[in-house]
């Protein structure tokens, strides 16, 4: 197998270090990157992954806006409209803002460390294949058709109970086919991906940070990471449990939501957002700990109120756990309860107060410096500022019982999810993009996307709060002309064009930019984390010497000294770079690629078709089938030596 | 002279956003039968107030955040020949006043909200006309179970679209044959799920008469969309006269002309 593997004995590392580089440069083809176990190359895999279905769902949406553009259109039906609203929000969570996310994670966070890979680089392989396959088979639902006819007859097989599914309404008796099927497999084997990456981050970051790196000298993006890994291991296992308890409903004729049968579709409310609330900051964390980084980096002074903004997070994430009900207020739950959760949703704006202030007492003193991930950056505070508010009224149970299940709502969550965790995940692609690929984007092209995706936004987002307020629900497949709707609808519709104009720019920019001449060198933004400190891209094994940390912002602390005056100024050379030739330091000691984790996650997909067709003799046999290969797999896994 | 035109054009974005809220903040001035910016019963007006007691400081945060940030952004933009600013690491006391004073600002907004939750929630009085309603994908019934409109065999007064007496509760019980469905009239009171195996309830009631648009607001299948209803609230003895016409009538295609406000 071609790759990165080192014989033993240890050569020296000046050896190591010159055949790491001419095994750098074979180190591609298709099954280099099948079998990579690469921290950054899983990372590339997963955004790349990630916005193909940004596409998927962002053709879902101008779909659904082109639909509701004017009153009674009929575009798509309402059979249709319902499977792909339903199909653009697991899509734009589960397939999008999550992998983008940890994307982010698998390309930064070692780096960030100071470490040469993850804590388990093959469970890493697997996160994201068992990612990509979860993500293709609830995607294939479309092209199966549904009970009334097939694809090509236009009836779709997507899901069709909207992103959280609600029982009954998912059950065979009202949602006949195979959609709900796909959609419950496919997010459990998502889980399994996440949960797989949430471990494989929490042991990284506790495990592998750089000597001297204490947890309160990691940066912010780390120690956000380290937050979003313990939500995702905590609230996955609930979605399963539910997702188990629909299927064998479904399936196996269990009655956990058959109210007829004495089941309770409230359980599975309960169940769905006690995960789907944690799940919301598991969405924004991240894209709050990477504007923590950019905003220190081009206003060049360290992030005002480190630990306030580290326990703030911290906070944020506790009491996630605390407001699932706040999804509920309608449902009758009377209100003792209401009355609880709506406090407790009004105190979860404290801590989410407390970061956007100290994002701009960073911002304050500053020499800042507008580039594109900056402007994302601010996009995000501006957007996730309104976000934030809107959430605190919808935590006012009386009047949200009028907002509930309106485009009001549609609006605040896009509020967060785009001009919150999306704004702050192009901020990070500006942001890490010379990093791993050693070229500038474009700036020209990135402010042009960065206007016109933050016009478009607003033109879209702004109007639904009003069509909220004129009592317009959210997913109705179309509306009636004379209540006001249309104008506000088109300009919605206008809006989302924009957008999609911005993601086109951004994509030429991808292209534009990686063709570009220009090096952007190993410190392009006068950054002040460790992954500042290497060469971009970053070589195989990151690290040549493992860095020694001593304080937070450790690339700055290096780079700049103070002067009699107290003034920073540049340290003398050789401060940052340069410490390949060192020849004092470690041993570098790279896993070996390996095919083994494709293979355990390609059995899953096949064992969930084997289910969700079992009632089909052809198809049953592909349980064992998918079994068998997942269990090999994992087998092998444990057999298969880590060096050869 | 680059850095002046993002500036500029911030300011204009800014500016955007709160037009925005204003015209949102306004949006009782546009038309619209489910408008809740112009609310027809108690209820749905208290909710309104409700809003409006969060919409103001919300939107004086908003504006105090953009305005700082314009601000910040014009002032601290990086200039030709910028040293290497002061490396200010936080502020303990700072912290401390915008921690405490946004948590203050959510406790005053607690006392009213937890006040108007135990005021709206709780059955609706004995004088008060009780509804039971029946949705089921993807229409609404409307049972009158107050004995005087029951016929000799005891079953209540059935109608397909609601009809209520002005300025008296109206206490609805909830009920769903299948899925969970949500019973809302914007104008008169802010929706309650009808949740199939719990019963659920409402009260509510009009202060005007007129013809007020109801609407299913929980996904509930294709027919979502048009699982629609009227609620005409009537002057109290057009309200009998109407319920008499309807047993003689029938409402289809229209209702009796004793039903029009």
């Amino acid at each position: 197998m071609a790759g990165v593997m080192i014989e033993r004995p240890a050569p020296t590392v000046g050896e190591a270090l010159r055949r790491m580089r001419q095994q750098g440069e074979t180190y591609q083809g298709v099954w280099s990157w099948l079998t990579t176990i690469d921290h950054k190359r899983i990372g590339l895999m997963y955004g790349a992954t990630a916005m193909f279905f940004f596409l998927v769902g962002g053709i879902e949406a101008l779909i659904i806006r082109l639909q509701l553009a004017r009153p009674g259109l009929t575009l798509v039906d309402p059979d249709q409209y319902n499977r792909l609203f339903t199909m653009h929000g697991t899509t734009m969570i589960f397939l999008v803002v999550m992998p983008l996310s940890a994307a982010f994670f698998n390309l930064v966070i070692p780096l960030m460390i100071g470490a040469r890979d993850v804590a388990f680089p093959r469970l890493n392989a697997f996160s994201y294949w068992t990612f990509l396959f979860g993500g293709m088979l609830m995607s294939a639902s479309f092209f199966t058709g549904n009970p009334a006819g097939s694809f090509f007859e236009g009836h779709l097989g997507a899901p069709d109970g909207g992103w959280f599914g609600y029982a009954p309404l998912t059950l065979n008796q009202f949602s006949p086919g195979t959609g709900i099927d796909f959609w419950a497999f496919g997010l459990l084997i998502l889980g399994v991906a996440s949960m797989a990456g949430g471990f494989n981050f929490i042991v990284t970051i506790v495990n592998m940070r750089a000597p001297g790196m204490t947890l309160f000298r990691m940066p912010v993006f780390v120690w956000m990471t380290l937050v979003t890994s313990f939500l995702i291991i905590f609230a996955m296992p609930i979605i399963t449990v539910a997702l188990f308890q629909l299927l064998f409903d479904r399936l196996f004729g269990a009655n956990f939501f058959n109210v007829g049968a004495g089941g309770t579709p409230l359980l599975w409310q309960h169940m769905f957002w006690l995960f789907g609330h944690p799940e919301v900051y598991i969405l924004i964390l991240p894209a709050m700990g990477i504007i923590s980084e950019i905003l220190p980096t081009f206003s060049r002074k360290p992030l005002f109120g480190y630990p306030f903004v580290v326990f703030s997070g911290i906070a944020i994430a506790f009491m996630s756990w605390g407001v699932w009900a706040h999804h509920m207020y309608t449902v009758g739950l009377g209100s003792a309860a209401n009355a609880a959760f709506g406090v407790s949703t009004l105190l979860i704006g404290v801590p989410t107060g407390i970061k956007i202030f100290n994002w701009l007492a960073t911002l304050w003193g500053g020499s800042i410096s507008f580039k594109t991930p900056l402007l994302f950056a601010l996009g995000f505070i501006a957007m996730f500022t309104i976000g934030g508010l809107t959430g605190v009224m919808h935590s006012m149970v009386p009047s949200d019982y009028q907002q509930q299940d309106t485009y009001f709502v549609v609006a605040h969550f896009h509020q967060v999810l785009i001009g919150g965790a999306l704004f702050g995940l192009f901020a990070g692609v500006y942001y890490w993009f010379p990093k791993f690929s050693g070229k500038f984007m474009n700036e020209k092209l990135g402010q042009l996307h960065f206007w016109a995706m933050f016009i478009g936004f607003n033109v879209t987002f702004q109007p639904m709060m009003i069509l909220g307020f004129l009592g317009m629900i959210r997913r109705t497949s179309t509306y009636e002309a004379g209540l006001g709707y249309g104008l506000w609808n088109m300009m919605s519709t206008a809006g989302a064009f924009l957008i999609a104009f911005s993601i086109a720019v951004f994509l030429i920019n991808v292209v534009v930019s990686m063709r570009s001449k220009e090096d952007a060198g190993a410190d392009p933004w006068d950054g002040r984390t460790l992954e500042w400190a290497i060469p971009s891209p970053p070589p195989v094994y990151n690290f040549a010497k493992i860095p020694q940390v001593t304080e937070l912002d450790a690339h700055w602390a290096k780079k700049y000294v103070q002067n009699e005056a107290g003034e920073l100024v540049p340290a003398m050379a050789g401060g940052a770079n340069g410490d390949d030739n060192d020849s004092s330091g470690h041993d570098i000691h790279l896993p070996s690629p390996s095919i083994i984790p494709l293979i355990a996650s390609a059995g899953l997909p096949l064992l969930a078709s084997g289910f969700i067709y079992w009632d089909n003799p052809w198809m049953l046999p592909l349980i064992p089938v998918g079994a068998v290969i997942t269990l090999v797999g994992v087998f092998a896994w444990a057999l298969e030596p880590a060096t050869e | 002279m680059k850095l002046g035109q993002v500036s500029a054009a911030k300011l204009a974005t800014m500016a955007f956003i709160v037009a925005t809220v204003v015209v949102t903040a306004g949006c009782g001035a546009f038309g619209g039968d489910q408008n809740t910016f112009n609310p027809a019963g108690d209820v749905a007006d208290r909710q309104l107030d409700l809003f409006i007691l969060v919409l103001i400081p919300a939107i004086i945060v908003l504006i105090g955040v953009a305005v700082a940030m314009v601000y910040i952004l014009v002032r601290f933009r990086r200039r030709e020949g910028d040293g290497i600013p002061k490396q200010v690491e936080g502020n303990n006391t700072l912290e401390i006043a915008w921690t405490i004073a946004p948590a203050v600002l959510l406790l005053a907004i607690a006392v009213p909200t937890v006040d108007a939750v135990i005021d709206l929630g709780g059955k609706a009085g004995e004088d008060a006309l009780h509804v039971r309603v029946v949705a089921q994908q993807w229409n609404w019934r409307f049972d009158y179970l107050d004995p005087e409109y029951a016929d000799e065999d005891g079953r209540p007064f059935r109608t397909v679209d609601l009809y209520i007496p002005v300025d008296r509760e109206v206490g609805v019980e909830l009920e769903s044959l299948d899925v969970i469905h949500s019973f809302w009239i914007p104008k008169l009171a802010g929706k309650q799920d009808v949740m199939p195996g719990r019963a659920n309830t409402l009260k509510f009631n009009a202060t005007e008469t007129g013809v007020f648009l109801g609407q299913c607001a929980e996904f509930c299948g294709i027919g979502h969309a048009i699982m629609r209803f009227k609620t005409t609230a009537l002057e109290p003895a057009q309200f009998e006269a109407c319920l008499e016409a309807i047993a003689v009538e029938g409402e289809d295609p229209d209702p009796p002309a004793a039903c029009v406000p």
